[in-house]
């Protein structure tokens, strides 16, 4: 018979008294991860009842003013070592909007782009080296430059796209995006490219990562490659990381995309790589709330056992589907808000040793989703 | 000081590879072998009174000529002491034909090769080239494979790949060996100055129409011949045995290496494909590209390689890409960096 769930030794210190006590009276956003939650945490609250049923290995919050304690975390083994980056990748910069020629209309749709959008995607040139104009995802300037003019229409009237916080984007350097995921087909992350190329200097394209479900369908996994998506893989993670791209990241994955009507704006659990690639590479977590993506196609019902005989991921019933037929799948014209948060700086704190430590990575994800959830929260009202 | 046995060196990739070991000092002699003649690149080494270079017509999917060439007098002057066994260029020409034991004619070569390397006291190293392909492709078109990435040993895999991974194992399986140093060199599609492709199952063969999965374009991962026999060389002087996989530093669309290589694609629905394939196997032809293995028209890779950077000190040097011909058109050049 197995222990009850209080007698089990907690080994691992988790949260250490420095931590706690710097949690103190700060700021819920981007300042200290775990201020809000100490109260709320469930993990928190196990080691704080563990501490004073006096079982386990704990050293946490016993002293505020001792020092961190010196025994090693426990180190998950990994079945294979996490994916160094490649020594020889070189470092993906873009030059500032003043050092950037325009270039030149190649038809009537460049024609429509100003010059300044034109500036733009100039930069996105930058980001592939060498004569091929391909990087190893299969990601093409030239696609994006013929996708971006459609794009942009769909950011600016049928989206209507406003946005806040962009100086919250790091301009330079790896960082992570990570918002919330809605609305059947991924107009989000579409929107959140065009709007960080929009409003940033010097121009970044934010690398979005997708399911490897999505990598199987054809045609879409071709397009996806060539506008600059990639398959969510360690090892392309830590790629674009030490290639110091910035990385669009949607934690929830298809869960986010499966939420029905009565969950919308709700976070589902977080998976937790990103963290793990974050602390690893040094980069700040930047969390971002799209407020409009979970409204463009309400699902009322998902008929998940005919989705997995079928094979596919979801098999929504929305007001307009399957009624109208693939129409059906056409988002609603709603008004897109994007806002972004202060970033969150973990690496700075626990350091690329933290991603060893798999319950500080699940605790750090949860930290990040109540970030976000409270950036959706809070913009909505 | 080092001799050097290489085979399939009238082939492209061994012309390369002997044209860069007669250049290295530290290689005393170059015995060449392979199917054909002695290749007319060859003919300004075996000027002089001295050659280093000594070139031999062998079949090396039959055990006699394999046999007779490492008992040679040639063989036993020259104190051989490393192997390169190069792969053919190309799909033999009877993929199933029953040769030695009904192996395919690349994996008979591959045992021979090995086994008289075993059996000969004189030679302590093999370096053998195979192929990236062997690798079992998961859905996606940046799968990054490293040197413990799975092989695809699914029974279905088409005859030109199935031979390069029993090539692999039959190399895999001595690369513990206590006397007698493997190294195994894995590269992707080979791309030569002039717009030439090696090794590349949908491109191989000669210059026309191809037909890809529609709705795919997988990313192929290339490196200039001229990598490839630096690769091979590092790994001759290197004291390291094992597995390494070898790429260059670009990577295309497979469309767009198919045009930049003289061989336009067309897109056809992967069902059609199959049934065109077995139609034209069906009439005694083979329809190039139709044939290859389809995980391989679908998905892309690139390979990880960092550990022939570390233990091999081997980087790619050499950038491909579109060049302007004298005559105005564009072709497909390697250029040192």
């Amino acid at each position: 018979m197995s222990p009850p769930a209080s007698e089990v030794p907690l080994a691992t210190p988790v949260v250490d008294a420095e931590l706690l006590a710097a949690s103190d009276g700060e700021p819920a956003l981007g300042r200290d991860p775990f201020a809000e939650t100490l109260e709320i945490d469930p993990f928190v609250e196990r080691l704080d009842e563990l501490r004073q049923s006096g079982r386990g290995d704990l050293r946490v919050a016993a002293a505020p003013a001792a020092p961190r304690p010196a025994a090693p975390p426990a180190r998950r083994e990994p079945s294979r070592p996490p994916p160094a980056p490649l020594a020889r990748r070189r470092r993906v910069e873009t030059p500032s909007l003043a050092e950037l020629e325009p270039a030149a209309p190649r038809g009537w749709l460049d024609r429509w782009l100003g010059e300044s959008d034109r500036r733009r995607l100039a930069a996105v040139a930058h980001l592939v080296e060498g004569e091929v104009a391909f990087d190893r995802y299969g990601f093409s300037p030239d696609a994006i430059r013929s996708a971006f003019p459609w794009f942009l229409a769909l950011y600016r009237y049928y989206f209507r796209v406003r946005s806040h916080g962009h100086e919250n984007v790091p301009t330079e350097g790896p960082a992570l995006l990570v918002g919330n995921h809605g609305g059947l087909l991924p107009f989000d992350a579409a929107m959140a490219i065009v709007d960080v190329l929009l409003h940033t200097d010097p121009p970044r394209l934010a690398r979005s990562i997708v399911d490897r479900w999505a990598g199987s369908l054809p045609w879409v996994n071709v397009f996806y490659a060539r506008v600059g998506q990639v398959i969510g893989t360690r090892e392309n993670f830590a790629d674009l990381l030490d290639e110091g791209q910035l990385v669009l990241v949607f934690p929830e994955g298809l869960e986010g995309v499966r939420k029905t009507v009565t969950q919308r704006y709700r976070l589902q659990r977080f998976r937790v790589g990103f963290v793990e690639q974050a602390l690893r590479a040094q980069a700040p977590i930047v969390p971002v709330a799209f407020i409009g993506s979970e409204d463009q196609a309400p699902i009322l019902y998902d008929l998940k056992p005919l989705a997995r005989r079928l094979g596919l991921p979801t098999l929504p019933i929305t007001p307009t589907f399957p009624w109208l037929g693939p129409l059906g799948l056409v988002p609603y014209p709603v008004s897109y808000r994007i806002v972004y948060g202060e970033p969150l700086r973990f690496h700075e704190r626990f350091g690329p040793e933290g991603a060893d430590d798999s319950r500080l990575v699940r605790y750090l994800a949860n930290q990040v989703r109540r970030s976000v959830q409270l950036l959706v929260d809070r913009s909505r009202s | 000081m080092t001799s050097v046995l290489v085979t399939h060196a009238d082939e492209p990739l061994g012309r390369r590879l002997v044209k860069t070991l007669y250049h290295d000092p530290e290689v005393e002699t170059l015995l060449a072998v392979g199917d054909g003649p002695a290749p007319r690149a060859f003919d300004h080494f075996f000027a002089g009174s001295d050659p280093r270079l000594v070139y031999a017509r062998v079949d090396l999917a039959k055990h006699r000529p394999v046999s007779d060439l490492f008992h040679s007098s040639r063989f036993r002057e020259a104190q051989i002491d490393t192997a390169i066994h190069l792969p053919r260029h190309g799909a033999p020409a009877a993929e199933s034909a029953p040769i030695v034991s009904g192996l395919a004619e690349r994996t008979a070569e591959a045992r021979l090769v090995l086994q008289n390397c075993l059996e000969c006291p004189s030679i302590q190293n093999l370096v053998a080239v195979g192929s990236a392909f062997v690798y079992r492709l998961p859905p996606g078109n940046a799968n990054r494979l490293d040197e413990e990435s799975e092989l695809d040993l699914d029974p279905d895999v088409p005859g030109v790949i199935r031979s390069w991974i029993d090539c692999d194992m039959i190399f895999h399986g001595e690369v513990h060996n206590d006397r007698l140093r493997v190294v195994l060199l894995r590269v992707p599609t080979v791309v030569a100055s002039g717009g030439y492709v090696y090794l590349n199952p949908f491109l191989e063969g000669r210059p026309g129409i191809r037909l890809r999965n529609a709705g795919y374009d997988p990313i192929c991962a290339l490196v200039s011949d001229k990598d490839v026999a630096r690769a091979a060389r590092a790994a001759v002087h290197s004291t390291r045995s094992g597995i390494y996989n070898v790429a260059g530093l670009e990577a295309v669309p497979l469309s767009v290496l198919a045009r930049w290589t003289g061989r336009p694609s067309f897109p056809v629905p992967g069902p059609l494909l199959s049934w065109a394939g077995a139609a034209a196997r069906a009439l005694g032809q083979e329809l190039p590209g139709a044939g290859a293995a389809r995980p391989h028209l679908r998905y892309g890779f690139t390979l990880d390689t960092r550990r022939a950077e570390r233990e091999l000190a081997f980087r790619p040097s050499h950038r491909i890409g579109l060049a302007r011909a004298g005559d105005g058109a564009l072709t497909l050049e390697t250029a040192a960096v």
